[in-house]
């Protein structure tokens, strides 16, 4: 019996090491937010640069994907500012790998798609396919190097989705754009916030426990 | 038969292995934050910092950030070193149970 007891203490001992180290070394679900948030300005922009809008400022269609992309951009820098105004997390070596690889992607897609843009060749199954391939780049670096599978499988997602718009039609290639977002960006951003919840949670009580 | 380890004391402490738990994953953490993840109260904390820092495990610093105090922990090799050997002391026993079971 005793000796039982102290088993299930030590068993506890090394659950609350591990739970407190996957704690130090959280990233992504700290950042689920900023998911769904893009996935949400993705939907804003194709909705408004397609002509959904009316109006003054929406029927300006041109100014869609600058505007919305600048403002989210925007919004995400002001949010995740308030959101170290309380305890700042510390910084992990896998933490600054994320945010390399995130940071990579948006500018390689800012240095690719302005010029695609400006220069007048921005066809629109290309520049999806552009934007998914890199997304689904980013998704799967960062899925193997924390080993979360469910962000690997948005990264075939969006790779497929990718491959596909360069196929169908002007109308099929933005179909699969909006599918991709809703499981990529909608579905997994909600996802990585209920991981997040639940191991906050978890690791409050194994603490104090 | 095989002797059993010894736990470390220093760390046996449910408060004192989660702040080396964490500590392990970080460059460094303010004490805000690892207050924050064990939901421990500030003198508690303090109290069980100063022994892990006593014993060598933790090392700490304190800056000013616009201002405002700041103080900074961060796990030594010392510290390091006895977290490995208390969770392979820990696997032994649990290893040792398991047989004997």
């Amino acid at each position: 019996m005793e000796s039982n007891v102290k088993d299930t203490e030590l068993t506890e001992r090394l659950e609350l090491i591990a739970n407190m180290m996957a704690e130090g070394r959280r990233s992504t679900t700290r950042w689920a937010w900023t998911i769904v948030l893009w996935g949400v300005a993705f939907y804003v922009a194709i909705a408004w640069s397609s002509g959904m809008f009316g109006g003054p400022i929406w029927g300006q269609h041109y100014m869609a994907w600058p505007v919305t992309m600048i403002g989210t951009w925007l919004l995400t820098w002001t949010l995740a500012g308030r959101m170290h105004k309380g305890a700042k997390a510390p910084k992990t070596t896998v933490g600054r790998a994320i945010m390399s690889i995130w940071t990579a992607m948006g500018i390689s897609m800012f240095a690719l798609l302005v010029p695609l843009g400006l220069g007048g060749r921005a066809d629109q199954q290309v520049c999806v396919a552009v934007i998914a391939t890199l997304l689904g780049t980013a998704n799967a670096a960062s899925g193997i190097l924390i080993k979360w599978k469910a962000q690997f499988a948005c990264a075939v997602v969006w790779w497929l989705a990718g491959a596909a718009s360069l196929f169908g039609s002007v109308t099929q290639s933005l179909i699969a754009f909006l599918v991709a977002i809703f499981f990529c960006q909608i579905v997994f951003g909600i996802y990585a916030m209920i991981c997040e919840s639940r191991r906050r949670r978890q690791v409050q009580g194994a603490a104090n426990a | 038969m095989p002797e059993l380890p010894e736990l470390n004391p220093v760390i046996h402490g449910k408060l004192r292995l989660a702040l080396l738990s964490l500590l392990s994953g970080v460059d460094e953490a303010e004490f805000t934050w690892l207050r924050e993840k064990t939901g421990s109260t500030d003198g508690n904390l303090g109290a069980q910092l100063m022994k892990l820092e006593e014993a060598g495990y933790v090392a700490m610093k304190k800056r000013f950030v616009l201002r405002k105090p700041q103080t900074l922990y961060r796990m030594t090799e010392k510290g390091r070193a006895a977290l490995s050997e208390y969770v392979e002391a820990l696997k032994q026993l649990l290893g040792n149970a398991v047989i004997s079971g």
